[in-house]
């Protein structure tokens, strides 16, 4: 760092320490959320707010905006972006709705969207290339090979969340890794962005073993500046955890964890299963619930609260858990409980020097925490065997028994899948249960359809869909597979390409925020060829055809004459000639043999 | 009236059987339109409703990685009924198309061109097939019903090539290069038929007229007729597509720099998909170049047969070009029979014979092997695209060697039926 550039960072820290009412939009807030889900199953989400002025973030006083990011965003002109990383798939037919309504979830792998300023496509494309080689280095993912192929620019799928003030100028691109295993070495760079590090507050539950073990798992981190209708604009980074654990699994001791079956007698069955007898049983859920610790479950307990979280609202409320009130919960010394009204709902403030533990006895309870119903439920599959051709089947199940869903379908799919829209095909379920094949144009309200061009960018289609009410809507079209070159595969060519999942926005959702849905994403199988000969190949093809283009032009070049007049003509020759020669010798030699005798 | 009678009975009875297979299996085109064998990335109907239906939708079919051919096909092809729920117009199409070329076949083999031309007169005339028989080996060959009903945009590309020979034989020149101007235009590689098609016309010309025409001039004439076909055509498409560079990338570029590696007949996508990085581009132009070098050797030394330089460009073209399919194979048998006299005379008949029904019978076994089954690779079709290869280019060498020796014959009517040997 020169020395200019450090005077002006100081420079920049006193006018920020010395007008502090100018910071007074920086605060930071972290939550816990948990809520056990059926399946013996634990939510655990966890959120991280910070802002920063608008101001203070543009003089590169960053605050609670992590150092590392904000100037990756300022050097690659990025107002708005969104980072995802997940592995694991969310039950939504036990589990209910998704956290957040899946606005913080990403498909499996990672996922990646920003909000780009930039003049036109291609400088936009060349800062998103910026973008995400930074970003790879930041976050040791393999973001870096998120390339024109694996680059979308989704047109309704995605809306801003922030305030710009020149939304025409800014450019959506997407690119997903549906193939990325999420693992600790992301984790550790994420918790690093965080105030306390991981340290203290909630973010020091996190641990790799733990979190990575997670039944379904996306970490999340979005930035965006807000701008009210009074007072200055701020940048807003928001970084969230959620994961859905296995309490059972979780409580396994680390040196043992092989799992043992449940003893017979502690076995609770469902007599009501018509095979149920001595030898046979169909496992029911404990109706005690699962008795549970912070400590039994992350595998060590919270170390007080983050000291940088604002603090001068006494109330705040760090975590929080989501069980019916007359459920016991014991907790450590030096928290606080809260009991909300809903009768569900309690919240316990931390002390900054304590740790602290919850606890949760087994205990037989009457009421239950209601689930709500999923607006709607999507899976996506591909059909067809052999690895020539198949199809991609979406089911769409619309629960409700009133109200239809509309909502917007995007498939990013790679190049090497070539699908035929053409064969678009609907087929409609309704409380019948009678399938009625309907031409797809009286489901798809609109489509928005970028083919594949091999090698340079995947398949882009959007299509705005409403399924009615209380009815199942199946979309089926048909596509090919490419068969690559041989350097084109990877080490583990037969083991398949991953198909990024399909997003789907839920558009009449009451409260206008937007539900998202991801299905899960596919393994496609392609063709292979033997990696192992290519020289066999060039070597057998060039025989081929040197002895074609060898045979064609002998004729061709060559006279034709009798088999006579070619014995003459081959005296004459310098082949005849020594032939000749070689017949005058052992005939010589045959003679003085003959005159020895 | 009587020859007239037989025809009849002939291409109705081609039709009818075309007819009686699809109404009998009705789900037999769309199983031989996935075929490899049948359709590659530059015929296939599949793909070209593909593109019909981003053409109908106002999308350009050309900006994307499915569809490469010509843009006059959307046109024609959006005047036919919808194919999947109504499917007997286009099929009925494809079998008047085949009719036409077997009319035109049955034309060229009436001008009696393929034994007698200005320069050359075969030795063994009355071995010969009459143009009804022509006709029939052609439309009841089972790779020209299989490319017929797989609804193969070559089938157009075999047309135009047709009625250029059926045109230049009858001595209507403009014609002839008018119907090669089309052939190109839908799959350029026809345009490496224009040396022996032109001089085919030009020999027409000079037996009619009393004077021989200049020669330089004549095939500057018929190349400027040529390119302007061509050019007519491509500006249509430009009025149609409305981007230039965006459609010729897409049909000829991709004929020219062969990006699809799905598996087909030919020799090219096992060795491209197996070709090092480096090396793609060098073999790219050798393998143009080898396509393109049988023109110049073939006529040099058969300018006396232009029709049998077309015949054998035909089969090299089956063989060598980017994307080959059994109906490019078909046509090649298909003018074989015009030169029924030189079957006497060819050596290894049995050979390449049982090379082809080999690999024909053995091709879809090892495909299903190595897609479907999985109990076998990739290598196992290729192997048998080599047979086929190997099969087609021994029949291919056999009949110019015996054209050959007719040719010799004719020069040394004494020697007739003797041995032969080159040297």
């Amino acid at each position: 760092m020169t020395v200019s550039s450090l005077f002006s960072l100081l420079l920049a820290l006193a006018v920020t320490l010395w007008s502090s009412p100018v910071s007074a939009s920086s605060d930071y807030h972290e939550q816990l959320f948990l809520q056990p889900l059926p399946q013996s199953s634990l939510l655990a989400s966890f959120n991280f707010r910070g802002n920063t002025s608008q101001q203070s973030f543009d003089n590169q006083h960053f605050q609670y905006i992590p150092r590392a990011l904000g100037q990756i965003l300022q050097h690659a002109h990025t107002k708005e972006l969104h980072l995802r990383f997940s592995t694991g798939r969310w039950d939504a037919e036990s589990w209910g709705p998704r956290p957040w309504n899946g606005s913080k979830e990403g498909g499996t792998g990672v996922e990646l969207w920003a909000w780009i300023d930039a003049v036109d496509d291609e400088e936009a494309f060349a800062k998103w290339i910026t973008l995400t080689q930074s970003l790879s280095g930041l976050f040791c993912a393999s973001l870096n090979f998120v390339d024109s192929t694996r680059t979308t620019r989704p047109v309704v799928s995605f809306d801003p969340t922030g305030d710009h003030s020149n939304v025409d100028g800014l450019h959506l691109l997407h690119g997903t890794l549906p193939g990325e295993v999420v693992c600790t070495e992301n984790l550790t760079p994420f918790l690093k962005l965080l105030p306390c590090k991981g340290k203290a507050g909630i973010s020091s539950l996190f641990d790799g073993h733990k979190l990575f073990d997670a039944a379904w798992q996306s970490m999340s981190v979005d930035l965006r500046p807000i701008c009210p209708s009074d007072g200055d604009c701020i940048v807003q980074i928001e970084q969230t955890v959620d994961m859905v654990l296995d309490i059972e699994r979780s409580k396994r001791s680390r040196s043992n964890p092989i799992p043992r079956p449940v003893p017979n007698d502690q076995l609770l069955c469902d007599t009501s299963k018509p095979y149920n007898s001595h030898d046979t049983c169909y496992p029911l859920e404990k109706a005690s619930g699962n008795a549970w610790s912070l400590q039994e479950v992350f595998g060590r307990t919270l170390n007080g609260a983050c000291p940088l979280a604002q603090s001068d609202d006494s109330s705040e409320q760090s975590v929080c858990l989501r069980v019916p009130h007359e459920r016991q919960v014991f907790h450590s010394e030096g928290a606080v409980e809260h009991k909300n009204e809903d009768g569900f709902t309690r919240c316990f403030s931390l002390s900054s020097s304590q740790p602290f533990d919850l606890s949760i006895p087994e205990q037989a309870v009457q009421t239950e925490v209601p689930l709500e119903e999923p607006v709607l439920h999507a899976e996506r599959t591909i059909v067809g065997h052999g690895q020539e051709r198949g199809g991609m089947r979406i089911i769409f199940v619309n629960p409700s028994k009133t109200a239809g869903v509309d909502f917007i379908l995007f498939e990013s799919l790679p190049w090497f899948l070539r699908p035929y829209i053409h064969t678009l095909q609907a087929t409609i379920t309704g409380a019948d249960g009678v399938p009625r094949e309907v031409p797809a144009s009286e489901l798809v309200t609109g489509t928005f359809y970028r083919p594949a061009i091999d090698r340079e960018r995947g398949t882009q289609l959007e299509l705005a869909l409403s399924v009615p009410a209380a009815s199942t809507v199946t979309l089926t079209y048909d596509f090919e597979k490419a068969i690559l070159r041989y350097t084109e595969y990877p080490p583990d060519a037969n083991r398949g390409f991953n198909v990024a999942p399909a997003v789907i926005r839920i558009l009449n959702s009451p409260d206008s925020a937007p539900i998202y849905i991801r299905s899960t994403s596919l393994l496609l199988q392609l063709p292979t060829p033997d990696f192992s000969m290519p020289y066999n190949v060039i070597i057998l093809t060039s025989t081929v055809i040197a002895l074609a283009f060898g045979t064609v032009f002998n004729i061709l070049v060559r006279r034709v004459v009798s088999v006579d007049e070619a014995a003459a003509l081959g005296a004459q020759s310098l082949k005849g000639r020594i032939l000749g020669k070689l017949v005058a010798i052992r005939d010589r030699l045959k003679r003085k043999e003959t005159k020895v005798e | 009236m009587a020859v007239d009678r037989r025809k009849v009975a002939v291409f109705g009875a081609a039709f009818v059987l075309r007819l009686l297979l699809i109404c009998l299996f009705p789900s037999l085109p769309d199983l031989l339109t996935g075929r490899v064998e049948v359709s590659t990335p530059v015929n296939s109907f599949k793909r070209l409703q593909e593109g019909l239906y981003l053409y109908t939708r106002d999308v350009s079919p050309y900006d994307g990685g499915v569809f490469h051919q010509a843009p006059l096909l959307l046109p024609l092809f959006s005047l036919l009924p919808d194919v999947t729920t109504n499917p007997v117009p286009t099929a009925i199409f494809y079998f008047l198309v085949d009719l036409l070329n077997a009319h035109a076949l049955a034309t060229i083999s009436a001008s009696g061109q393929s034994v007698q031309s200005r320069l050359h007169s075969a030795m063994r005339k009355h071995i010969r097939w009459d143009g009804t028989s022509v006709a029939a080996w052609f439309l009841f060959n089972p790779f020209t019903i299989a490319t017929c009903l797989a609804r193969s945009t070559s089938v157009l590309t075999t047309s135009g090539i047709l009625f250029a020979v059926s045109s230049a034989v009858s001595g209507n020149s403009l014609n002839a290069m008018l119907a090669l101007g089309f052939a190109s235009y839908l799959s350029l590689y026809p345009a490496l038929l224009f040396v022996p098609l032109a001089l085919l016309c030009y020999d027409q010309r000079s037996q009619n007229s009393a004077q021989a025409p200049n020669t330089a001039l004549f095939i500057l004439q018929h190349g400027a007729i040529l390119s302007g076909g061509i050019a007519g055509l491509l500006g249509l498409s430009v009025l149609i597509t409305g981007n230039f560079w965006e459609f010729m990338t897409a049909t000829y570029g991709f004929h020219l720099l062969v990006p699809d590696l799905t598996p087909n007949v030919g020799l090219w996508w096992y060795f491209f998909i197996e070709m090092f990085d480096s090396f793609r581009e060098f073999f790219l132009g050798v393998f143009w170049l080898h396509l393109a070098s049988y023109v110049g050797g073939l006529t040099a030394r058969l300018r006396r047969q232009p029709l049998f330089i077309i015949t054998s460009l035909l089969g090299v073209f089956a063989v060598f070009k980017p994307y080959p399919s059994i109906s490019d194979a078909s046509l090649f048998f298909a003018l074989l029979p015009l030169y029924r006299h030189l079957f006497p005379l060819m050596r290894y008949t049995f050979f390449a014979i049982s090379a082809l029904l080999y690999s024909s019978l053995l091709g879809p076994a090892f495909y299903h092997l190595w897609i479907y089954a999985g109990s076998g690779n990739a290598n196992f079709f290729y192997a048998i695209t080599l047979v086929w290869s190997l099969g087609l280019s021994i029949l291919l060498a056999d009949v110019i060697f015996a054209a050959l020796r007719d040719e010799w014959e004719q020069d040394h009517p004494e020697r007739k039926g003797e041995e032969v040997k080159q040297v």
